[in-house]
């Protein structure tokens, strides 16, 4: 049932072609790095209203995805599903890269870069960007030892896995806690903002995760089993209801208090509503839900493909409306009231990002892409071919 | 606490935000030290009362010398200024209660969620209870404007230099740091009043009281005993240092 590994040969036009462009991304993000660095964060479109911008969405939706990416390891070695232990060195490794491409972003994005390792010498255990140094090392640490073991030591396989499994949900809570703890800001302060992050690690990882298998065997012209990619669609349904939970719950309870209704309203028809109800519930769960709900579409390759296209846009949606929206909506500073200033209190704030900061984001997503393509070229990360015993199939079909 | 940690935070309780900015190395200072200090003092805690009936709308007095005082420089971008006390007005949304004008600045909180959220430590309480950023710590991630909840803190967006108009007792504002009001921190050191409290009394006002609230002898403490005050945002529990009457 499981082939051997094999490593990709990397030698067709098309791969250095994806090679070059995925380079291309990687030196725009470090030119507007440069460029942001050398004429301060005025080049931008951020403000002392919307202080992060489009490099952090870029930034959290890319941890995020690496957080998700564990899953096709942890169905093998966790909820063993057998037939996914072919994907768990993928699944590391994947994790891994997305992770180094969120986090240069993140970095390369401070007031200050030069000053990173003060980070390292002076760690104030109250914030939870120190509590994420951390979470982020150590979960690169345990995908390092959950491959390497299963390289070398597969015995060790069910410990490493199940330690970076335990560590994604701390980690992504840790990330969601970011924004879920700050009391200031209405639209993300909230308990259930961490757990949905998680959620949505869960629905856009294994996306992110189907959209890339499909894509390298088809590319390598190696066989995917598409039983398998039933059932990675059976789970991102089962996570897209999760999310689609989630989100329920945390309207219900805010409405029913009338502290939140301006908030909620707003959120529900202000000016970023479009986002809101657009990107994050249409793109990110409806629409991908009715896609894979569809009896056609559902057991369509082309389907599953949209539909995870539709989660992973649908999770840059969903960073982009907690960060730009949570920022924008002014603070209620005095309750009751309405206020003006020469500091635009009581105005909603405003944010147009440039072309650097939408360079940088993509140095990220460049820095995934090339890690990810010489990671297959040079390392056995991926079958020859994913298969599926014969007479098995997934329990249930739209 | 470590070490350096403790040195920082002598280092800024004697000359505050000043000799931050201006110290080269032990003994080299690129300013010259202003004549008398007093120690920053665990027992004593700085604090303001502003007397919102006797802000005049159209004063901005507080605003101008706060600018002077501590090189705020003003881009001409509304969005990016830096504002490190502003003029707000209020306005009730039923219209039932008087529409209000007041300075918002820095409430020096006791519970300060900036300091919290802070990964470097770069924003810090000093023992007298003020908020200061340390500028050379600061790695400009945000995060801390993200978390007060009185927007009383501004990312430097673009280069200052200094100017023949700059005082030459505090440094120019920093680029991809994040400052805010210090109280004037160097200017109570030297046993002055912070800046705007002076300028607003220098103009007829006295609309704002400093002082010290440990000192039961202080006009603040008394004032705070016999009229009814309020902070901003109070439920919020970080127990802000800037009180406001008329409110
Ligand atoms: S007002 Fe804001 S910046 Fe000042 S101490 Fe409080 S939380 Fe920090
Ligand atoms: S911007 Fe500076 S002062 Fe604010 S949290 Fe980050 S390091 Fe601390």
């Amino acid at each position: 049932m499981i082939d051997e590994f094999a490593a990709i040969k990397g030698d067709s036009q098309g791969y250095w072609k994806l090679l070059l462009g995925m380079g291309a991304l990687l030196m725009l993000g470090g030119l507007a790095f440069i460029y942001i660095e050398v004429n301060g964060h005025g080049v931008t479109g951020m403000n002392n209203t919307v202080v992060w911008g489009l490099p952090h969405i870029f930034a959290i939706s890319l941890l995020v995805m690496a957080s998700g990416s564990l899953n096709l390891g942890s169905m093998s070695t966790i909820f063993a599903v057998k037939h996914f232990k072919q994907f768990g060195r993928f699944s590391a490794f994947l994790a891994i890269v997305m992770l180094a491409g969120g986090l240069a972003v993140l970095v390369l994005d401070l007031g200050r870069p030069d000053r990173m390792l003060l980070v390292m010498m002076h760690m104030n255990f109250r914030s939870m960007f120190t509590w994420n140094v951390f979470l982020y090392s150590g979960f690169t640490v345990l995908c390092f030892l959950y491959l390497w073991s299963m390289f070398q030591y597969p015995q060790f396989t069910k410990v490493a896995g199940s330690a970076a499994f335990a560590w994604r949900f701390v980690l992504t809570t840790g990330t969601g806690s970011i924004f879920g703890v700050i009391h200031a800001r209405e639209v993300f302060h909230s308990a259930i903002t961490a757990p949905t992050f998680v959620a949505i690690s869960l629905t856009s990882g294994t996306a992110l995760s189907i959209l890339l298998l499909l894509t390298t065997f088809r590319l390598t012209e190696r066989e995917l089993d598409l039983r398998l990619l039933h059932a990675l669609r059976n789970a991102l349904i089962f996570f897209l209801l999760l999310v689609l939970y989630l989100l329920i719950v945390e309207k219900f309870t805010k409405f029913y208090s009338p502290a939140f209704y301006d908030v909620e309203s707003w959120i529900l028809t202000g000016s970023y509503a479009w986002l809101y109800w657009g990107g994050v519930v249409l793109l990110g769960v409806v629409g991908p839900l009715l896609i894979l709900f569809n009896s056609h579409w559902g057991n369509q390759i082309g389907g599953i493909a949209l539909a995870s296209v539709m989660v992973v846009v649908g999770l840059f949606c969903f960073v982009g409306f907690v960060l730009i929206a949570g920022q924008a909506y002014p603070m209620n500073m005095f309750p009751g009231y309405e206020m003006s200033s020469v500091f635009q209190d009581g105005m909603e704030g405003s944010y147009t990002p440039t072309l650097w900061e939408l360079m940088l984001g993509l140095g990220g997503v460049g820095v995934s892409g090339v890690l990810y393509l010489l990671g297959i070229r040079f390392f056995r990360l991926l079958p020859k071919k994913a298969t599926a015993p014969q007479g098995w199939d997934v329990a249930w079909h739209p | 606490m470590t070490m350096a940690t403790l040195e920082r935070r002598a280092v800024l309780g004697l000359g505050g935000a000043l000799a931050a900015g201006v110290t080269l190395a032990p003994g080299m200072t690129l300013l010259a030290a202003p004549a008398e200090r007093t120690e920053a003092s665990a027992g004593r805690r700085w604090a303001m009362l502003i007397d919102t009936n006797k802000c005049t709308p159209n004063c901005t007095s507080c605003l101008s010398a706060c600018r002077k005082e501590n090189n705020v420089p003003l881009f001409g971008e509304a969005s990016r200024d830096i504002h490190w006390i502003r003029k707000v007005e209020i306005r009730d949304k039923e219209q039932r209660r008087p529409t209000v004008n007041l300075p918002v600045l820095c409430n020096h909180c006791e519970n300060p969620p900036c300091v919290h959220v802070c990964p470097t430590e770069a924003s810090f309480v000093r023992k007298d209870g003020i908020v200061l950023v340390d500028e050379h710590r600061c790695i400009g991630c945000r995060y801390c404007m993200i978390a007060c909840p009185y927007k009383a803190r501004s990312l430097v967006y673009h280069e200052t230099k200094r100017g023949p108009e700059s005082n030459p007792e505090v440094p120019i504002r920093s680029k991809g740091v994040v400052e805010k009001c210090t109280f004037c921190v160097h200017r109570l050191d030297n046993g002055q009043m912070p800046a705007c409290v002076e300028a607003c009394q220098g103009e007829g006002k006295g609309a704002m009281l400093f002082g010290d609230l440990n000192d039961p002898r202080s006009e603040i403490a008394k004032r705070l005993h016999t009229v009814a005050t309020k902070t901003i945002r109070a439920d919020l529990g970080l127990k802000p240092r800037v009180y406001y009457q008329g409110l």
